[in-house]
C-alpha cells in the first residue's frame, strides 16, 4: 500500500485521536457553543439599531446580522485555514509527541495535513453554529446557491492553507514570532470586511490603507461568498473574486511548498525538528 | 510478560508495504558508513554579518562504521552526550547526517526514509512522547493507525503485546496516571506494533522494577532468537545489562567509536589480567607467606577465623594460579574457594575515556 491510499487512514487516525482528546475536555465544547449563542444573540441587539438601513453602496449590509454572522463564520474557517497548519506542528513539537509521530512511516506534509483535519471539523460545527443560531433563533435568511458559497468557501481556505504553510515552514526554523499569523490574524478581521464593508475603508482610512484588504484573500472569498448567500448571485456574477482567488492559489501554492520543502531539510539538518 | 511466545511470526503480511528485504541471514541489518554528524549553528552567517558572539558548531559523531548484523544484539555503550542518541536518531531517520550513509535493511536512511521508518522500531526513555489524556490502547490504535494497520489487526497486535508486556490491566488508563515502569512498557508495546525487523532500544529496562527488567532481557533475547529475528541495536547505562545481552558492544566516546567487539573480548583487549582470590584452611598466615611471597610480587595475605584469604593478579595464560595450587597443596593446605575477577565493561569504558 502507498502513501497516498494509507492517506485517509491516517488523516482518519489523527481526527479519532484529536476528537478523543477533545472530548476529554467536555466543558470547554460546552462553553464554546453557549459563547456563540451570546456573540450572535449581541450582534442580533446591535443590529437592530440599524434597522431601517437602506444605503444603495452596501447591498450585502442591508440585514447587518446576516452579513455579520456569515463574516464570523467565514472567517472562522478562515483563521482555520492559515493557522491550523502550523498550530499542528506546534502543538506536536510542544507535547513531545511529534518525533513519535514522525517515527511511523509518515511523511512531515501528511503530519501537517493529518493533524490540522480536526481542526477543520470543528471549524465546520462552529462555523455552522453561527448560520443556524441566526437562522433558528433571529430568523436570519439566506439566499443563493449553497454549492457555490462552499466553492468559494474552499477555494479560499485553499489559499489561505498556501499561508498557513508558510506559516508552518517558519515555526519549523524560526519555532516562535510567526508573521504571517499576526498579519492575517488582525488583518482579516480588521481589511477583509468580516464586520463592516471594506469601502469604509477607502472613504475614512484613505486609498492607501484599505489597498491592504485588496492583498488579503479572505477579502475576496467573503465578498463572494456574501454576493452568492446574501445576494442570491450566481456564478457569472462573481467570477471577478473566483479570478482573483484561483490566481493567488496559483502563484501561493508552489511557492509554499518550496518554502516548507527548505524549512524541513533545514530542521533535519539541524536536528531542531522537534525542540520548539 | 511471556516472552517464549514468538512475537511476530506473521511479520510480512501485517505491514501495509515495504516488507523488508532479506538481506540474507548474514548480511548486516543496519550498515552504517563513515557517519558524520555536526549539527550547525543556526543562522550562523547572519549571527556573523550582525556580530553577534555564536557557538561553535557541535560535532557529535565522526567517520563512524559498523555493522550489525541480522538477529544481533548490539550494544551501544558511553557516556552522556557521547553521541549514542544522535546515532540511534539518524538509524530512526529523525536526523539527517552531515557526512556518510546508514542502510536499513538496504534502505538508505535519508533516500528511503518512509521505508527504513517500516524497517524501524524505536523505544526511547521520553515520556511525553504519548498523549497523556488518552488510554494506553487508545495511544496504540493511534501509532498502528500511522503504520498503515487496520483496525482489527491493530486490536489483535495490541492484545498479544498488552499480554505479553503484562499491561492488560492499564489498557483502559489514562497514560498520565500509568506507573514510570508501565509507560516504559508501553513505550516498547509501540515500538513492536509494526513487528519491525529491526529495534532500537534506549534504555528499555530504565524504569522497571528488578522482576520487570529481567522478563524485559528475556523479551529482548527472545525477540532475537525468533524467526525471523529481530535485530537490536541497544543502548544503555546498565553495563551488567548489556554484558549479559549483547553479543557485540561498540564503546562510542565524543562522537567516535572508540571499540567494536563482544564485552568477553573488550574485556580482554583493554586487559587481560584478572585477580585471583583464593581461600585456603590448614596453613597459617605466616606459613603461606613464607610459602608464596617468593614466587609472587603484589600478594595479599588476610588471617580470618580458620581460614587464610589470598589474592593476587595474573595474565591469562600463565602459570601462576598453577603455581600457587601446587605450593599450597605441597605445603599442606587445602583451597577452600577459588574465584577470579576479571575486568568489566566499566572498566573498558573508564580506560577509553582516560585516553582521550
Amino acid at each position: 500500500m502507498n502513501s497516498l491510499k494509507l492517506l485517509p487512514r491516517r488523516i482518519y487516525a489523527f481526527v479519532v485521536r484529536d476528537f478523543r482528546l477533545f472530548v476529554s475536555y467536555r466543558m470547554q465544547f460546552f462553553l464554546r457553543v453557549v459563547s456563540i449563542l451570546g456573540v450572535v444573540t449581541t450582534l442580533f441587539f446591535i443590529s437592530k439599531i440599524f434597522v431601517g438601513f437602506t444605503d444603495a453602496r452596501f447591498s450585502q449590509w442591508r440585514d447587518p446580522l446576516a452579513a455579520w454572522l456569515t463574516g464570523l463564520a467565514v472567517l472562522n474557517y478562515f483563521m482555520t485555514g492559515f493557522s491550523s497548519l502550523a498550530n499542528a506542528i506546534r502543538q506536536e513539537q510542544m507535547q513531545g509527541t511529534l518525533e513519535s509521530v514522525l517515527l511511523t512511516p509518515i511523511n512531515l506534509p501528511t503530519v501537517i495535513v493529518a493533524s490540522s483535519a480536526w481542526d477543520f471539523v470543528q471549524a465546520t460545527l462552529f462555523s455552522f453554529l453561527y448560520l443556524f443560531f441566526g437562522w433558528f433563533f433571529f430568523n436570519v435568511h439566506y439566499a443563493g446557491s449553497f454549492m457555490l458559497a462552499l466553492v468559494f468557501l474552499i477555494l479560499t481556505t485553499l489559499v489561505l492553507a498556501c499561508l498557513g504553510i508558510l506559516s508552518a515552514s517558519f515555526a519549523m526554523v524560526f519555532k516562535r514570532g510567526d508573521p504571517f499569523g499576526i498579519f492575517l490574524g488582525t488583518g482579516s478581521a480588521l481589511f477583509s470586511g468580516v464586520f463592516f464593508p471594506t469601502q469604509l475603508l477607502t472613504e475614512y482610512a484613505g486609498p492607501r490603507l484599505s489597498s491592504v484588504s485588496k492583498v488579503l484573500p479572505s477579502t475576496y472569498g467573503l465578498d463572494g461568498i456574501r454576493r452568492v448567500l446574501l445576494e442570491g448571485r450566481g456564478f457569472a456574477e462573481v467570477t471577478e473574486p473566483f479570478v482573483t482567488l484561483i490566481i493567488m492559489l496559483g502563484a501561493l501554492l508552489p511557492f509554499s511548498l518550496w518554502v516548507f520543502g527548505r524549512a524541513v531539510r533545514r530542521a533535519k539538518r539541524e536536528g531542531s525538528l522537534i525542540q520548539y | 510478560m511471556q516472552p517464549s511466545v514468538p512475537l511476530n511470526p506473521h511479520r510480512d503480511s501485517a505491514l501495509p508495504s515495504n516488507a523488508p528485504i532479506d538481506t540474507g541471514s548474514a548480511g548486516p541489518a543496519i550498515s552504517i558508513r563513515q557517519l558524520s554528524k555536526t549539527y550547525p549553528v543556526p543562522f550562523a552567517r547572519l549571527k556573523a554579518l550582525l556580530r553577534r558572539k555564536t557557538k561553535a558548531p557541535v560535532e557529535a559523531l565522526r567517520d563512524v562504521s559498523f555493522d550489525v548484523f541480522r538477529g544481533e544484539i548490539f550494544g551501544l555503550i558511553g557516556r552522556n552526550g557521547a553521541g549514542k542518541t544522535t546515532l540511534t536518531k539518524i538509524v530512526a531517520t529523525l536526523v539527517q547526517p552531515t557526512v556518510g550513509t546508514v542502510a536499513v535493511n538496504g534502505f538508505d536512511s535519508v533516500r528511503d526514509d518512509e521505508k527504513v521508518r517500516m524497517q524501524v522500531g524505536l523505544s526511547g526513555a521520553e515520556e511525553r512522547s504519548f498523549y497523556w489524556r488518552l488510554t494506553s490502547e487508545q495511544n496504540l490504535i493511534f501509532f498502528a493507525r500511522l503504520y498503515g494497520l487496520g483496525d482489527r489487526l491493530a486490536k489483535q497486535r495490541i492484545a498479544t503485546l498488552f499480554a505479553q508486556l503484562e499491561l492488560e490491566e492499564v489498557r483502559r488508563k489514562r497514560f498520565g496516571e500509568l506507573s514510570t515502569g508501565n509507560k516504559q512498557r508501553l513505550a516498547v508495546a509501540r515500538a513492536l506494533l509494526p513487528n519491525p525487523p529491526v529495534l532500537l532500544l534506549d534504555e528499555p529496562t530504565r524504569s522497571l522494577d528488578p522482576l520487570a527488567a529481567s522478563r524485559m532481557r528475556e523479551l529482548i533475547k527472545t525477540l532475537a532468537r525468533q524467526d525471523p529475528p529481530v535485530t537490536i541495536l541497544f543502548t544503555s547505562h546498565n553495563l551488567a545489562e548489556v554484558e549479559t545481552l549483547c553479543s557485540r558492544v561498540a564503546i562510542i566516546s565524543a562522537g567516535e567509536i572508540r571499540a567494536i567487539d563482544s564485552p568477553t573480548n573488550l574485556r580482554s583487549i583493554n586487559s587481560d589480567a584478572e585477580v585471583v582470590r583464593l581461600t585456603i584452611t590448614g596453613l597459617s598466615l605466616e606459613r603461606v607467606e613464607a610459602i608464596l611471597n617468593p614466587h609472587f610480587d603484589q600478594l595479599q595475605v588476610v588471617a580470618g577465623e580458620t581460614v587464610t584469604h589470598i589474592s593476587f593478579t595474573r595474565r591469562s595464560g600463565d602459570d601462576r594460579l598453577d603455581e600457587a595450587i601446587r605450593k599450597i597443596h605441597e605445603g599442606g593446605g587445602t583451597i577452600q574457594r577459588a574465584e577470579s575477577e576479571r575486568p568489566t565493561l566499566l572498566d573498558v569504558l573508564e580506560s577509553y575515556e582516560a585516553q582521550k
